[in-house]
């Protein structure tokens, strides 16, 4: 089911000699969440802010259903938007905020009241209506900024880090929210944010940004299970980067041991390979040929963790807890799931 | 339990150095405000200090003044009075005209644009003003223009604008692009952000700026005295000339007024800004 929304299409920006985005392609279906991810200065919000119409790209093209609005006043493109302040306006009550853009529509005043009271009902608030903005407790001015964004119906809804300012839990619950409210509104939605932990768990897709490039744009899944490059592998969950070599017989080999996964073979030149911690498994040895060492163990209950030296390299292990596992100093042999190892040309 | 700040032991004397120093400043402050009103309800004509009794016959002076018709001077106090407060009227409107607007774009312009803006609008207070009112009296003579009020409205407004663009930039501080984005996402055209978002925030600052403009106006004597002409006078320059030969003490419970609306006034500003940035 392919409904492209909005298509970003080569779309460049620069700030003076500063790059901030390089040749950016882009398609959101309909009704998708998008999360924009990226470490700060990736060019997240740039990109965000282009696709609101508050900053002007040096080139390229904005389509929104077709028709092109790269030129488009920010205030005539319809786009709920929620700011990392939030930015409400401190001189309305709550319902003055949620109503300013049926106002500025020129919608009755019953209209705009009835509206309210269903964004409020929506995002459980019901009783708040004339309390000024000041009165509000952090998620609760999360949550009418959201609303205030819904109420116009807008054809996009776009987020820039607007649960960075709660506190860990409160930023749970919202997350699990905003997801409900999106899709309950069915809007198509781009939401910038540098957790990943947000993105994996909010995104239909996820767009990985580096120094204004987009490395890798995928379901979380896909992105998690096969990253596109050691970027993405080492920036989503972290993944152990190793150096591989190819064996004659054109299998991976990873620290001297066979992994069984068959190389291209116009695959040409040195060879690098991510292995998520959870895809080595340990197996304690006196074996001569085994050559890791547990340097640091630590059972986290469910899971446990370890590091382990290996031909100097520090390697991430997690896996099950047992009886039997390995701890500190214990020489280990290790094996690598051949299913969830992704190979980089260097 | 109560922590004090001072040191309470050994530290005797430094405590009432401080309380000693601090009374002195006050009272140097307050003095002339206090001889003024103690004067002003004196019984004698002589202008010796302390009165030798009390009435209130200056202030009843004051009133007949303002209520019977004036033969004694070329102006009567009842005219100078509005002329100021027309004149302070005319100084608030184009102040705040030119400094909101001034004061927006400062805020949303470049840092260094902005430093030296404030830099030139400050410029007028370090002037000597009897320089300023002998340019401006140039400057108004060789126009050959009636000015009428405007001859002394125009150089009130150069004073007040440091005063009003100051209060208006510490209010637009506060004030985040984000604000105005949000506005904006929701359909604002970029003026009507501002008309709706911008202007209502900045309006503690904007009265605050409107308040000294009207006291700073209303009291200026300096420029005004080389403006002033027949026709039109302020109240500071009728006050003054009832005081050139002989000190007539009808003036003293009039300032008891004035300054009694300036102080008014400024614990009004005291309220508008409190906690919002600085007065100067």
């Amino acid at each position: 089911m392919s409904d492209p929304h909005l298509h970003i299409e080569s779309l460049s920006k620069s700030f003076g000699t500063v790059e901030a985005l390089k040749d950016v392609n882009l398609t959101v279906q309909r009704g998708a969440f998008v999360c924009l991810l990226g470490p700060s200065g990736c060019g997240k919000t740039t990109l965000l802010r282009i696709i609101a119409g508050f900053e002007q790209p040096s080139s390229g093209r904005l389509l929104l259903d077709g028709s092109d609005i790269t030129g488009l006043a920010p205030h005539r493109r319809g786009f709920g938007m929620v700011f990392q302040s939030l930015a409400l306006f401190p001189h309305m009550s709550v319902a003055e905020n949620i109503a300013y853009g049926l106002r500025l529509r020129k919608a009755s005043r019953q209209e705009q009241k009835d509206r309210v009271e269903e964004l409020l009902n929506v995002i459980e608030l019901p009783h708040i209506a004339d309390r000024p903005v000041s009165a509000l407790s952090g998620g609760q001015r999360q949550r009418v900024a959201i609303a205030r964004a819904l109420a116009i119906r807008p054809k996009l809804f776009l987020l820039d880090e607007p649960l960075s300012a709660l506190d860990a839990k409160l930023r749970d619950n919202m997350q699990i929210e905003l997801r409900r409210l999106q899709q309950s509104f069915g809007v198509t939605t781009v939401l910038v944010t540098h957790d990943q932990t947000e993105a994996m768990m909010l995104a239909d897709e996820l767009v990985v940004l580096s120094h204004g490039v987009v490395q890798q744009s995928a379901s979380p899944t896909e992105v998690y299970r096969h990253p596109a490059t050691p970027f993405v592998a080492d920036f989503i969950g972290s993944a152990n980067l190793l150096p591989a070599t190819v064996s004659p017989n054109r299998t991976l080999a990873l620290l001297g041991i066979d992994t069984g996964v068959t190389v291209p073979s116009v695959t040409v030149g040195a060879l690098r390979a991510a292995v998520r911690s959870e895809a080595i498994s340990l197996a304690r040895s006196t074996d001569e040929g085994a050559t890791a060492t547990v340097t640091f163990a630590r059972d986290l209950g469910p899971v446990t963790e370890w590091l382990v030296q290996a031909q100097g390299h520090e390697i991430r292990v997690r896996g099950a807890s047992h009886a039997a596992a390995p701890q500190t100093g214990d020489r280990v042999a290790l094996q690598f799931d051949p299913d969830r190892i992704s190979i980089f040309a260097e | 339990m109560r922590i004090a700040l001072l040191p309470t032991e050994a530290g005797g004397s430094y405590r009432l150095t401080i309380l000693l120093l601090a009374s002195l400043g006050v009272l140097v402050s307050a003095l002339p405000v206090l001889v003024v009103t103690i004067m002003s309800f004196s019984a004698s004509d002589t202008s010796g200090f302390p009165p030798e009794g009390y009435s209130l016959r200056w202030y009843g002076d004051v009133a007949r003044m303002f209520l019977e018709e004036d033969t004694s001077s070329a102006q009567s106090v009842v005219d100078s009075t509005l002329t100021s407060l027309l004149i302070a009227v005319i100084v608030m409107g184009i102040s705040t005209a030119v400094c909101v607007p001034l004061a927006y774009a400062l805020a949303r312009g470049q840092r260094r644009v902005r430093a030296g803006m404030e830099l030139l609008f400050t410029l007028p207070l370090v002037f000597p003003l009897v320089m300023l009112g002998i340019a401006f009296l140039l400057i108004a003579e060789s126009l050959a223009l009636d000015l009428g009020l405007w001859r002394i409205a125009i150089p009130h407004v150069v004073l007040v604008l440091p005063f009003v663009l100051r209060n208006c930039l510490s209010a637009m501080n506060g004030i985040s692009v984000e604000i105005e984005e949000a506005a904006i996402s929701l359909g604002a055209s970029p003026l009507r952000a501002i008309w709706d978002v911008v202007v209502p925030l900045m309006r503690a600052g904007i009265l605050a700026g409107l308040i000294f403009a009207l006291i700073i106006s209303f009291n200026e004597f300096t420029i005004t005295f080389f403006m002033y002409t027949i026709d039109v006078s302020t109240l500071p320059i009728w006050m003054y000339s009832r005081t050139v030969s002989s000190l007539d003490p009808s003036t003293l419970a009039l300032s008891v007024f004035i300054i009694a609306a300036d102080v008014l006034l400024i614990v009004l500003v005291d309220r508008l800004i409190a906690g919002k940035g600085n007065l100067f």
